[in-house]
């Protein structure tokens, strides 16, 4: 099951609009998503699930993804992540 | 029964139309079936039927709040329109309703598990979403049961009146029957208020009493959002005072609107630039719109708060940049990071302090953490070289809490020397100083030898000059910037400014008070920076007087007054009812 570690990096950690985001783009695959935070695990194509995580910036979280197109969907989910969740630089 | 009440002001405008009480939902919960009576497959249907019509509805809202009050506020019904569609919540839902549930009674509890983990988070942005997810909680059920979503709504124009208003009942409610807004409760900085002032619907707030007189039937009412009036079934007197209340707030509106190109001035062209104050990227739009000259204050510490790590250079580069392309042609001053003990960065090691107003904090802290210092003062001026490439605003610095002149030079000593690294020419640039330690404002000419500008941050100097913390609710009434002292010394600062050359400007939040924003024009004031939603007011009201009338206003004002009352009666008096 593939997985990745990834520190986040937009200011505002995971507010209503990058948990959207994020949570939209993980739903928009055919994978199985999660993500998790200090060991508690949650369905990464919701939400709620996801802000309810309570992450924030410089938080490392880990996404697995698992099933058909598991690979593709890791590499596109920690891209996203990567490049700030649509806020980038925004105070 | 004629009476009248008195609430506070939450949304300039007039309004006189028949009273519609939104009644106060008995609490859903009760009405929920226990168990299903239906099959699995029929209930899990009609929850999805619900979900989804839920999910509809909250986005068509959020389609008109964007087009008619903009899309910051529009996001609060996006948010919850992912609440409705989200796949745990349904997942959790159905698995209750194979377990025996009803489909509301499983949706309530869905939405419960998650409102739990809310709740109970440390984090005040996450408690704060609880609402918001109770809100949608509830149009769900609604669904559910039958009942109607909308809520109930008036057939003709009519002066809303409730306890509280949710922003989805304010929003919930089509504009155009909408002649008013008076609650009982609320505040006049809550989401209700907000959107009534973004949809220009005059508003009153904490209103005492409301419900006792009107709750009981049909009733008249005179809602005046600018004084806080309401008055319940005005007599003749009474209905002809409001509609001319009524005329003159729709004059006042068709020139705002003309004026927002304008430059600020007074009657007679005197120029007074008008900014905004900046706190967030996301503020940049609106101070625009607002029609902000620039800006007097952007408060950049946003970009440090709530972070592990200090910001990259690359990333102040950005957001600065940003802010600069969003004026081009005005000038837009930063202020270099001011955060004290009371907001603690993590990057920022340092002891807890008694008392984080007068401990290390702005220019004193940027002074002892050269890294983040230096690396600031390089992003302000690579963003400068960046964003002058495309047409932007002039970029100005700003030090915060400076006390002595020895701190001002250090402050400039850095930025020279990281101009020189940076290759940056630094004689059209602006260097300034926050006005705000008594130290500072009272020997200003000391200060002005070395400064291109002041910019006099009323808040925190009337907490140090009257010692009276801001933050102490006991102690709020010391320290009113119409006091006779506060405006001497304000002419002192201006007068030692103007002595050398530099130009000084009021950044505070009074600022944005007409009637201030006159009194400080007559001392000489040449730039006024303020919340984005002040600026029309203020630049209309400066145009119906002239420099000379605020001058002697402002004189007769501190030789004969012995209190703020009695200044701003003066200023009022002298200056006529234009101001208010």
């Amino acid at each position: 099951m593939p997985e990745a570690t990834v520190a986040l990096l937009n200011a505002s950690g995971l507010h209503a609009r990058p948990a959207k985001i994020f949570a939209r783009a993980a739903a928009a695959t055919t994978a199985d998503v999660t993500v998790s935070k200090d060991g508690r695990e949650v369905n990464g194509k919701s939400v709620l699930s996801v802000l309810t995580l309570d992450c924030h910036e410089g938080d490392q979280i880990v996404i697995r993804t698992e099933g058909e197109g598991a690979d593709q969907a890791l590499t596109e989910l920690v891209r996203l992540v990567e490049s700030g969740l649509g806020e980038a630089g925004e105070g | 029964m004629n009476a009248r009440l008195t609430g506070r002001a939450a949304a300039p405008g007039a309004a006189l139309a028949p009273a519609f009480v939104v009644i106060q939902q008995a609490p859903i919960e009760n009405d929920l079936r226990r168990t299903r009576s239906g099959t699995v497959e029929d209930e899990t249907a009609r929850l999805q039927a619900a979900l989804e019509r839920a999910e509809e509805e909250l986005r068509e809202l959020a389609r008109t709040v964007e087009a008619t009050a903009g899309e910051e506020e529009a996001g609060i019904f996006e948010a919850q329109a992912e609440f409705a569609a989200d796949p745990e919540l349904e997942r959790a839902a159905e698995e209750a309703i194979r377990g025996g549930a009803s489909s509301e009674r499983a949706v309530f509890d869905a939405f419960g598990t998650f409102r739990e983990l809310l709740a109970a988070s440390e984090s005040e942005y996450l408690a704060g979403r609880v609402a918001d997810l109770d809100d949608v909680r509830d149009r769900v059920v609604k669904v559910l049961l039958g009942r109607s979503t909308a809520g109930e709504v008036p057939d003709v124009r009519s002066v809303i009146v409730a306890h509280e208003l949710t922003p989805s009942q304010t929003a919930g409610i089509p504009m155009e029957v909408i002649a008013g807004i008076v609650t009982e409760t609320g505040s006049p900085t809550s989401h209700a208020a907000i959107l009534a002032r973004a949809l220009a619907i005059p508003a009153v707030v904490s209103c005492a009493g409301l419900l006792d007189t009107v709750g009981d039937g049909a009733h008249q009412l005179a809602v005046d959002g600018r004084t806080g009036a309401v008055i319940v079934d005005p007599d003749a007197a009474e209905r002809d005072a409001i509609w001319n209340r009524m005329e003159e707030e729709g004059r006042r509106r068709d020139e705002l609107v003309t004026l927002r190109d304008e430059p600020g001035r007074t009657a007679d062209r005197h120029r007074v630039e008008l900014a905004a104050n900046i706190g967030a990227i996301q503020h940049l739009p609106a101070a625009v719109e607002a029609g902000g000259e620039g800006s007097g204050l952007v408060r950049t510490e946003f970009l440090f708060l709530d972070r592990k790590t200090a910001p990259s250079v690359e990333e102040q580069v950005t957001f600065y940049a940003e802010v600069l392309r969003s004026f081009p042609g005005y000038r837009v001053v930063f202020r270099t990071l001011d955060v004290g003990a009371d907001k603690p960065l993590p990057f920022v090691e340092r002891e807890s302090e008694e008392n984080p107003a007068m401990g290390l904090r702005g220019i004193r802290l940027s002074l002892q953490r050269p890294d983040l210092f230096r690396a600031q003062l390089r992003a302000l001026l690579k963003a400068r070289a960046q964003a002058s490439a495309e047409g932007s605003g002039r970029l100005a610095i700003m030090f915060p809490l400076v006390s002595t002149v020895r701190e001002l030079l250090d402050a400039r000593a850095v930025l020279r020397d990281v101009a020189e690294e940076e290759r940056a020419d630094l004689t059209s640039l602006e260097v300034g100083v926050m006005i705000e330690v008594p130290s500072a404002a009272l020997d200003a000419e000391r200060f002005a030898a070395h400064a291109d500008f002041f910019s006099i941050g009323t808040n925190d100097l009337l907490q140090y000059l009257f010692a009276a913390d801001r933050l102490n609710g006991a102690v709020a009434d010391l320290g009113d910037v119409l006091e006779p002292t506060v405006l001497s010394l304000i002419r002192h600062v201006v007068d030692a400014g103007h002595g050398t050359g530099a130009w000084v400007g009021v950044c505070g939040e009074a600022a944005g008070d007409p009637t201030v924003a006159a009194a400080l024009v007559g001392l000489g004031v040449d730039e006024l920076s303020m919340t984005k939603v002040a600026i029309p007011e203020v630049k209309d009201a400066l145009r119906r007087v002239t420099l000379d009338e605020c001058r002697q206003a402002v004189e007769a004002a501190i030789a004969g007054a012995q209190t703020p009352a009695e200044v701003r009666r003066i200023l009022e008096g002298k200056l006529g009812s234009v101001l208010t």
